[in-house]
C-alpha cells in the first residue's frame, strides 16, 4: 500500500499547513494513563519558539514602524526619494511572500519551523535593519 | 518488546489498515489487537522513538487510513504500552467507555480551523478607527519617527488595538462557524492565531461546514483562515468538560463516565 502523507493531512480542506496538523497530533486524541508516552521535549522547545510573543518591546516597535508605513502609503508626504523608504517596501513586498509561503503547504515540519523562525526574525528586523543582531540575540535569550 | 499505539476502533470495523507501515525506520508493519467488541490499531515501538517529522506523519497516516472506511479514537502521538496484553486488558476493561465514544463519533470527522490577521488589514483597521493612534502616529513621523519611547508608546497602543480586534474577530468567526458543525473543541490560545478551533462535522454534510468556511473567508476578509481536514477526531475522543455554551450537541459530550 502506498501512502502520500502530505495529501492525505491536506483533505479536501484547502491549503494545509503541517504544522496546524501536528499540533493536533502532539496535544490532543486520547491519552491511557496506563501508557507511558514518548519525550516529547524537543518539540515543545520548536513550539514555542515559533509562537512569537506580542507583548514585547520587539512587537511594539514593529507596529510603530508599520504605522508610520501605512500612513506614508496611504498619503505620502514625504519625500518619496529617501532611500530608507524605497528599502522599506520592498522589504515589504518581500515579507508578503514569505507569509504566503509560510501559510501554503508546508513541506517538512522542519521547513515549517524554519520558515515561521525566519518570518520572524525579518518581520523584527525590516525596519532596522541594523538592529537585526541585537533582536535576533535578545530573542534567543528570551527562549534558553 | 513494548507496543506503540495508534487508535482504537470497532472490532467490526471494515477496513483496519493492517500491514501498512507506521512508526519507525523502517516503518513497523501495523497489527491489530481484538478484544471482544474493540480493536487496537498498534505496531511494534521502534526503540528511542522521538517525535521525528516522518513518526508523526505515519502516525497521522495510519489514522486517516483507518478513520476513512469507518470510526477509530485517535491516539495521541507517542503512546507505548509495555506489551500486547497490556493493551487488550484496557481495552477490556474500558470496553464500555471506548464503545461509547465510537458511537458518539461515528461518520464524524473533525476540521480544525485556524485565523490569523492580515496584519496590513488589521493595522489599516485600527488607524481608522482610533484618533488617539492616528495622532501619535502622525506625531512621531513629523518628529522623524519619534523618539524610542514614543515608538513603544505607540506600538503598546496598536498591540492594544490589535488584541481587542483579535478577540471580536475571533467572536464573529465563532458565529459564523459554530453553528454548521456539531461540536466544537477550542484549541489551546496562542499569539499564533487569534482562533485555534475544531470542528466536529457529519462526513455527509462537510459541504455544508466547508462552504460556511468559504463565506467567512468572503465576509472577514482581513483574515486568513485556514482549514485541515477531514482528521480523525483527536479533539473530541473525551467528553468535553466545558463545552461553549451554545453548542447544541445530542450524546458527543455527555454519558460517558
Amino acid at each position: 500500500m502506498t501512502v502520500v502523507p502530505a495529501q492525505q493531512t491536506g483533505g479536501g480542506g484547502g491549503s494545509s499547513g503541517l504544522y496546524d496538523v501536528l499540533e493536533l497530533v502532539l496535544d490532543r486524541g486520547l491519552v491511557i494513563d496506563a501508557f507511558v508516552r514518548v519525550s516529547l521535549v524537543g518539540i515543545e522547545i520548536l513550539k514555542i519558539d515559533v509562537r512569537v510573543v506580542v507583548a514585547s518591546v520587539d512587537t511594539y516597535l514593529r507596529f510603530a514602524e508599520a504605522c508610520n508605513r501605512l500612513d506614508l502609503e496611504a498619503g505620502p508626504r514625504k519625500d518619496p526619494g529617501l532611500p530608507d523608504l524605497v528599502g522599506e517596501m520592498t522589504e515589504s513586498g518581500a515579507r508578503g511572500k514569505s507569509k504566503g509561503a509560510l501559510s501554503g503547504a508546508a513541506e517538512t515540519i522542519s521547513d515549517a519551523f524554519k520558515q515561521a523562525r525566519d518570518e520572524g526574525s525579518e518581520r523584527q528586523g525590516e525596519s532596522r535593519p541594523r538592529a537585526r543582531k541585537s533582536t535576533s540575540a535578545r530573542r534567543k535569550e528570551e527562549q534558553e | 518488546m513494548s507496543t506503540y499505539v495508534y487508535g482504537i476502533a470497532a472490532s467490526s470495523h471494515p477496513a483496519l489498515p493492517e500491514g501498512m507501515g507506521g512508526v519507525g525506520d523502517p516503518p513497523r508493519p501495523v497489527r491489530i489487537l481484538r478484544e471482544g467488541e474493540l480493536a487496537a490499531v498498534v505496531s511494534e515501538a521502534p526503540e528511542g522513538l522521538r517525535p521525528k517529522r516522518r513518526d508523526l506523519l505515519a502516525h497521522q497516516s495510519v489514522l486517516s487510513e483507518a478513520g476513512a472506511a469507518g470510526s477509530v479514537l485517535p491516539m495521541r502521538f507517542g503512546s507505548v504500552a509495555p506489551d500486547d496484553n497490556s493493551i487488550t486488558g484496557v481495552l477490556a476493561e474500558r470496553a464500555e467507555h471506548y464503545k461509547e465514544r465510537l458511537r458518539a463519533l461515528e461518520g464524524r470527522v473533525e476540521y480544525n480551523v485556524k485565523a490569523n490577521h492580515v496584519e496590513e488589514a488589521v493595522l489599516h483597521q485600527v488607524m481608522a478607527q482610533s484618533p488617539d493612534i492616528r495622532g501619535l502616529a502622525e506625531a512621531n513621523r513629523e518628529s522623524g519617527g519619534g523618539s524610542y519611547d514614543d515608538k513603544i508608546r505607540l506600538g503598546e497602543m496598536v498591540a492594544a488595538a490589535v488584541k481587542a480586534r483579535e478577540a471580536d474577530d475571533a467572536t464573529a468567526l465563532r458565529g459564523a462557524l459554530d453553528s454548521a458543525a456539531e461540536d466544537v473543541s477550542v484549541g489551546p490560545e496562542s499569539t499564533g492565531w487569534l482562533a485555534n478551533v475544531s470542528y466536529l462535522v457529519d462526513r455527509e454534510s462537510a459541504e455544508n461546514f466547508l462552504a460556511a468556511v468559504e463565506q467567512a473567508r468572503k465576509d472577514m476578509p482581513h483574515l486568513e483562515v485556514r482549514i485541515n481536514g477531514p482528521l480523525p477526531p483527536y479533539s473530541f475522543v473525551e467528553p468535553g468538560p466545558a463545552e461553549p455554551a451554545g453548542t447544541v450537541v445530542s450524546g458527543t459530550d455527555t454519558g460517558a463516565g
